[in-house]
Parts: C-alpha cells; structure tokens; sequence
C-alpha cells in the first residue's frame, strides 16, 4: 500500500546549519503521528518541508504517491493537505464566517469566482456553520477574528484548517499559548473534527508529553536533523536513550542545547 | 442608513445636475467620473488586496493615449471602440508589469510601480515622434453610442450627452466592482490582504490574485482615463506624472479605501475640493498637503470612516 | 530616506559661498525635529502610509518655497565660477565640483566613521536592526528617531546647498530630486551606506553616459535600472546578507 504521506532522506541546509540530516517519515491513512524533539531539532522545518512550504535540499516527499517537494503550500492544500501555524496565524479583520468561507471556497474550487454573489453560495454556508458547529465558533460567526479571545484565535486557525476538508492535516504545536485546562478540550475538539469531516491522518508537533502520549499512535523522536526513534507511545517511553536523549532535554527546553538550528 | 440616504441624495443631484443650467459646475464634474472609476480599481489593489500602487497614473495615461491615437490618427470615432480598446490595452500592458510587481508586497511594490510609472512617463516626453512629447496628442470628440453629434458645440456635447455618458459608465463600473468585492475572488483578495502566508496555506493562488486584480485595476484606470481626456480634448505625459498618481492615492484615502464606493466620494470630494481651494489661493497644494497630512494621521479611513463613525456612535 | 527627499528641497534658494551654503544647509535642519514629530504617529503603520505623508509634505513644501522665494529660477553662477578652474591632464574641470566631490567624500567617511565607530551610531544600527529588542535594552527610541531624522534632514539639505550653485534653483527641483534620490537608494539598497554611494554614481553615470549619447533616453535608462534592481536583486545592489 502506498503511504499517504511519505518523506524519503529528506535533507535541509541552511548555510552551514544542517537542519534536517537525512530524516525520513511515513504516514499510513488512519494514524495519529506526533513529532517530538528539543528546540532546534528541526521539527518546524520537517513541518514547512512536508508542507510545501520550504524546499527540500534533496531527498522526495511523497503525497497521495505524487512527488511533492517544495511545490507550494497553495497546491498542496488543494491536493489535500492543510496545516496549522505553531503562532496563531487568522485573517486578523475578517469575520470567523469569512474565515472558514475562504478555505470552504478553496476545497470547492470556488476562490477565483468573480462574478458570484458570495452572500448566496449555500453550499459555503453549510460548510462554513458546519466546522464552526464542531469547534464551539457557532454563535461567534459575525466577529472580527483580532476580537476573539487567544483560544478561539487557536481554534479558528486549526477550524479553517479543517474547513479544507484535507487527507492530512500537519499542526504545528496545535496547543501552544493554551492554557494546560484547555489543551486536553482542543485536542478532543480536534480528534473529533477529523473524524467528523474525513481527515484520515494526523501530524502534530507537540511539546507537551502528556498529550504526545495520550493521543498518538506513533510518535518520531528528533535529534539534530535526525529521526532518533520512530515508535509506539509504549516502546518509545520503554527506551532508555530516546527518553534521556529527547524527552530529558525536551522537558527544559532547550536550555542545554548549544547549537539552535 | 445614513450613509445609503446620503447616497441616494447626491445620486439624484448628479442626475439632475446638468438640468439645473450650471454648466461650470458640469463640466468640472466629468473628470471626478473618469477618476472615479480609475478609483474604484486601485481601490480593489489597495483596500481589497493590500497593495498601494504608486504608478497607476500610467494606466490613465494608457488609456489616454489610447483615445488620442484611435480618435486622431486611425479615425475611430466609436467611444464605445475606444473604450474597449483601451481595456484591452491595459490588459496587455498590465500582465508583463503585474507579472514583476505582485512578487513585492508593501513599499517595495510600492516603489516599483511608482519606476513603472515613470518609465512611462519619460517614454511620452522623450519619444517625441510617437507620442507628441510634451504637448500630447489630441484627442477628437468621439461619437456617443454611434451618433456623432456634431450639431452641439463643445459645452452643450460635454454637460449633454457626454455627461450622462460617463455617469453611465461609472455607474456600470461600479456595479461590477460590488459584484467582484462581493465574490469569492473578493473574499480571496482580503485573506492575502490579511495574511497572505495563511491564505496560501489554505489554497490561495496568491500571486495569481494579485495578478487578477492588478489587470483588473489597470482595466479601470483606462477606462477612467479614457473619460478623462474626451472633456479636455488632450493626451499629455503629466497624466502618468508620479505626482498624478500620488494624487489618485490621496483621492481615495480622502473617500475612504475600506468602502466601495469611497473612491467615488473621493473622486467628486478632491475635485470640488481643488476647484474651490485653487479659486481662493494659488498655494492650494499647500492646503492639499495639509489636508493630505491629517488624513494619514488622524482619519486613516478617510471620508467614509467618518461616516461610519456618526452611524456607529447614532446606533 | 524620506528625509532625505524633501529636506533636498529645501536646501536650494540658499545664497551666495560655500560655507554660507552650508551653513544654511545646517540651520535649515532645525526643522528637522519638528517634522520628525509630526510623523511619529504613524511609525507604526503600514510604509504605504508614510510613503503617502512624505507625498503630503512635498505637496506642502513647494508650496512655501513658492511664497517665500516666488517661481523664477534663482541661480549662483557667479558662486560656481568663482572658485575658478583646475586643469587636469587635458581635461579643464571647475574647482566647484572638485569642492562637491571632496565635501561629499568626507561626509561619506564621517557618516561610516559615525555609524561603525562612534556609541550613538552602534544604537542607530541595534535599532534599525530590531526596533522592539534595542527598545527593550533600553534604548529611548523618540530621541534616537528625532536624532537621526535630523541628521538626515542636515545631510539633505547640505547636499542640496552643495548641488545648487552647479545647477539652478527651480520650483519643480524638489520633486524631480525625490525621484532620483529615490533611484540612487533603490538602487543602493535600504539601508546601505556603501549602497546610497553606489546608488550615486550609478545614476550620475547613467545620466552622463545618455546625455552625451543619446539624450532621449537620460531619465528612461535611470527607471530601467531601477526595474532591474528591483527585479534582481530587490534588496539593493549591496545588500546585507541578512537583509
């Protein structure tokens, strides 16, 4: 079977800096995969590399079977993949409803339409009212996105993700700036989204360990560019190194580390 | 409700103007439509997508020039013809200079325009044999809808028939300029004004926008500019002038650039505007600098925000 | 930059010798404060904004050099010749612009002296680097930008006094310098000292090379290059690597 998401040696320089060292990754349809590390161990560029958004300096990655290195975070997302920003990334003076409008009307195909009335497509609509139903933003629709509170600025970012209905959704630290009360009601929020609107893989970037072991079904240990582990929650915390050598610098954040990439 | 009363209003005086036998007043008014409608597509580039164009005078001048070459040496009398020759120009013009320009965002687009601009400019001065250098080209009265006309004379042509002419075109061009705001390429265009990274991660064709609504922008600017040169009769290089454009700018921050119809506001405020403040002084660019300063400082959104404002704080 | 632009129009109607030129050139940045006060508010905003206010002040500044000097040209001839001729090899070159040639080196070298060496300089850079992060250091920005945006006013309008005598002081000169000192920083890069003197000599050779060449093209060949610079390399021919 074909993965449906899969990088193969994938390698990233900037300068001298080598911040991915020949990782490889593969997500299989069905899967929760959480990528962990200390700062500086090149998760946010694995992240940008699988999304299009930074080229690879060799190596492939593959989505749906086609080669997608570096060909745009914009056609990705119409293939099928969506991401979520490791800052709060929104529309910052447009409305939740315009929000969610702009990826509904990115999945119909509808964006370039110039001459439709906006105002009368239903099937926006139902897709806008659908995902703000299934991420609590319902009875927010009008509101200009700068005015909402930090975790409704969250849960929108990753809402209009999922408004693109994709194959895969990559968040980049889906609860980072969110309250510890809050995370565990985010990430339920997200599990159920993507089961509600078809998602059938998810990638995350997470540094907080409970959440990383409460929800994945593999997680991928990074270390300086290079994929360390690449396991079951379960095997993973039954290694002595992967725990030491990421979870023990990952817990203080970096402090230790010398060289951030 | 204000704001659609008020509109209503001057709607109806700008019908009923010419009836009331003031043909200054009429005739100063034509070019506050040709500008109005050159407005409204720099305004999709700027209030729509974010992108402030210091050069769009050149498009004004292209679509000037086009008339003046159409009317004068090839004997197209059509205004209809002229029109859409010159959109069609535009077009053509606008795809190679978009192409350039929508890889920068902010100042740098900003600048590059404004080299774009001016470019044109020293092209109509210096190529004299082309273009009449700086005395321009004329531009011959064009036949409205088919009829020539030639029993007015000059005033009654222009407050007469030309008058609803460009009223007509400028109510057409904003009416497709609501259509194309209220759109999913209108949505489009603000989410890259808001956050192009996040609108591109979400399936935007980003520079493809951008590049949609500076040909768009380029089409009415001709088309504006092609209204503007029928009532003085005269193509001249100062219409790509930098200085022109900068002017554009000011219009439509004086109209407001967050409400469609503020260009036109604007249009039809500056030119009542420089026609009483030239009457009174001859340093009337020091009044419009003036002016200019404290809408960038203290009323950014310009006319329209004001009203927006009284209603907000009435409701 | 924007300093620059208009204070350049400023600095023309100023009469008679060279200190006297600079002189005036240095009193009239004491308006310097007060405009940098005027546009404090919007340093926040988007650079469209302050792009359109520096438009407004061009606007504004015509405007008075019209009521305080009138419309004519007001030229120094007498001030250009009045430092005579050097004769260098074959060619026969006016003292004057050896003096501009010599004053504006040593302005350039006191300008990389002060922005590399002196502790006032070092702050201007932290800050043109990373506005939040000097604030944050302690650094008081309203002083640091009305300092710098008077000095940049002092430099534009020596300058202008430097270019007058050579040329002629006219009502459309302001606008027709912004436009050049536009081309010379594009092409320079924002933000390089060694760029703007590059920028320089770039556009006064292209403009010497057309002239003498084929005239028609003089300010079409500036906008060309302007384009390419853009196009190329859009952070200025001697960019940072970090810009």
């Amino acid at each position: 079977m074909t993965a449906l998401l899969e990088a193969t040696d994938v390698r990233k320089s900037y300068g001298d800096t080598l911040a991915l060292d020949g990782v490889s990754l593969r997500v299989d349809a069905g899967e929760f995969v959480s990528i962990i590390g200390p700062n500086g161990a090149g998760k946010t560029t694995l992240v940008n590399v699988l999304t299009g958004l930074t080229p690879p300096s060799s190596g492939r990655v593959r989505f749906k079977g086609t080669d997608v290195a570096g060909v745009g975070p914009a056609r990705l997302a119409r293939l099928g993949m969506a991401r979520s920003f490791q800052l709060v990334t929104i529309f910052p003076a447009l409305s939740v409803a315009d929000t969610l409008a702009v990826a509904a009307l990115s999945r119909l195909r509808r964006s370039t339409r110039p001459f439709a009335a906006l105002s009368r497509d239903a099937d926006v609509r139902a897709a806008v009212d659908e995902v703000a139903a299934l991420f609590g933003l319902h009875d927010k629709l009008e509101r200009a996105a700068r005015t909402l509170p930090q975790g409704d600025k969250k849960l929108l970012d990753v809402a209009s993700a999922f408004a693109l209905r994709p194959d895969v959704i990559l968040m980049d630290e889906p609860t980072s700036g969110v309250s510890t009360a809050d995370k565990t009601t985010i990430m339920q929020t997200l599990v159920h989204a993507a089961q509600r609107m078809g998602v059938r893989a998810i990638v995350q970037v997470e540094h907080d360990m409970d959440i990383v072991f409460g929800y994945s079904d593999r997680i991928v240990a990074l270390h300086q560019g290079r994929v360390l582990a690449d396991a079951t929650p379960d095997a993973i915390r039954a290694d002595a190194d992967v725990v030491r050598a990421v979870l023990g610098i990952a817990t203080t954040q970096g402090r230790t580390q010398p060289g951030r990439a | 409700m204000i704001v659609r009363a008020l509109g209503l209003i001057a709607g109806a005086a700008l019908v009923l103007l010419p009836l009331a036998g003031v043909p200054y007043t009429t005739t100063l008014l034509l070019p506050a439509f040709g500008y109005a409608v050159a407005l409204l597509g720099l305004n999709l580039l700027f209030g729509s997508t974010g992108l402030l164009s210091f050069g769009h005078a050149l498009f004004i001048a292209l679509g000037g020039y086009t008339a003046a070459a159409l009317t004068g040496r090839f004997g197209v009398r059509s205004l209809e013809l002229v029109l859409l020759a010159a959109a069609l120009v535009a077009a053509l013009v606008a795809v190679p200079i978009g192409l350039l320009c929508v890889r920068y965002v902010k100042i740098y687009f900003g600048m590059l325009t404004l080299a774009f601009g001016m470019l044109f400019y020293s092209f109509l001065y210096k190529f004299y044999a082309l273009t009449g250098g700086d005395e321009g080209m004329r531009v011959l009265r064009p036949m409205l809808l088919g009829r020539p006309l030639e029993h007015l004379d000059t005033v009654a042509y222009l407050t007469g028939p030309f008058y609803y002419y460009a009223l007509g075109v400028l109510v057409v061009a904003a009416l497709v300029m609501r259509r194309l705001v209220g759109s999913p390429f209108g949505l489009s265009l603000r989410s890259i004004r808001e956050n192009a990274a996040k609108a591109e991660s979400l399936g935007i064709g980003v520079r493809r926008c951008r590049l949609a609504a500076f040909v768009v922008a380029a089409v009415f600017g001709a088309i504006g500019g092609v209204l503007l040169v029928v009532p003085t009769g005269l193509a001249d290089p100062l219409l790509a002038y930098w200085t022109h454009s900068g002017n554009l700018v000011f219009m439509l921050l004086l109209g407001g650039f967050d409400h469609f119809l503020g260009p036109v506001l604007g249009a039809l405020v500056f030119i009542l505007l420089q026609d009483s403040v030239m009457s009174l002084t001859s340093y009337w660019r020091f009044v419009f600098g003036a002016i200019l300063a404290v809408i960038v400082i203290f009323f950014p959104r310009g006319l329209m925000g004001l009203l927006d404002a009284r209603r907000a704080a009435a409701s | 930059m924007s300093a620059v632009r208009w204070a350049l129009a400023l600095g023309w109607p100023t009469p008679l010798f060279l200190p006297v030129l600079l002189a005036a050139g240095l009193a009239l940045a004491a308006v310097g404060p007060v405009i940098e006060r005027l546009l404090r508010p919007i340093y926040d905003r988007d650079e469209s904004f302050q792009l359109l206010l520096t438009f407004a002040l061009v606007l504004m500044f015509e405007d008075v050099i019209r009521f305080v000097w009138g419309t004519a040209p007001h030229q120094l001839g007498n001030v250009y010749l009045a430092y005579g001729q050097v004769r260098v090899g074959a060619l026969t070159v006016p003292t004057y612009n050896l003096i501009v040639i010599a004053c504006s080196a040593g302005i350039a070298a006191g300008m990389g002296w002060f922005l590399a060496r002196t502790r006032f300089g070092r702050i201007v850079r932290a800050t043109a680097e990373n506005r939040e992060m000097a604030a944050a250091m302690g650094v008081d920005m309203t002083r640091v930008y009305a300092r710098v945006f008077t000095l940049g006013v002092a430099l534009g309008t020596v300058g202008g006094a430097l270019v007058i005598p050579a040329t002629a002081a006219v009502n459309e000169m302001g606008i027709e310098l912004i436009v050049e000192a536009f081309a010379v920083v594009v092409i320079g890069g924002l933000g390089s000292m060694r760029g703007a003197f590059a920028g320089a000599l770039v556009v006064g050779v292209v403009k010497a090379v057309a002239i003498a060449t084929w005239p028609e093209v003089e300010m079409l060949a500036i906008y060309v290059i302007v384009i390419a610079v853009l196009v190329l390399r859009p952070a200025g021919l001697f960019a940072r690597a970090t810009a």
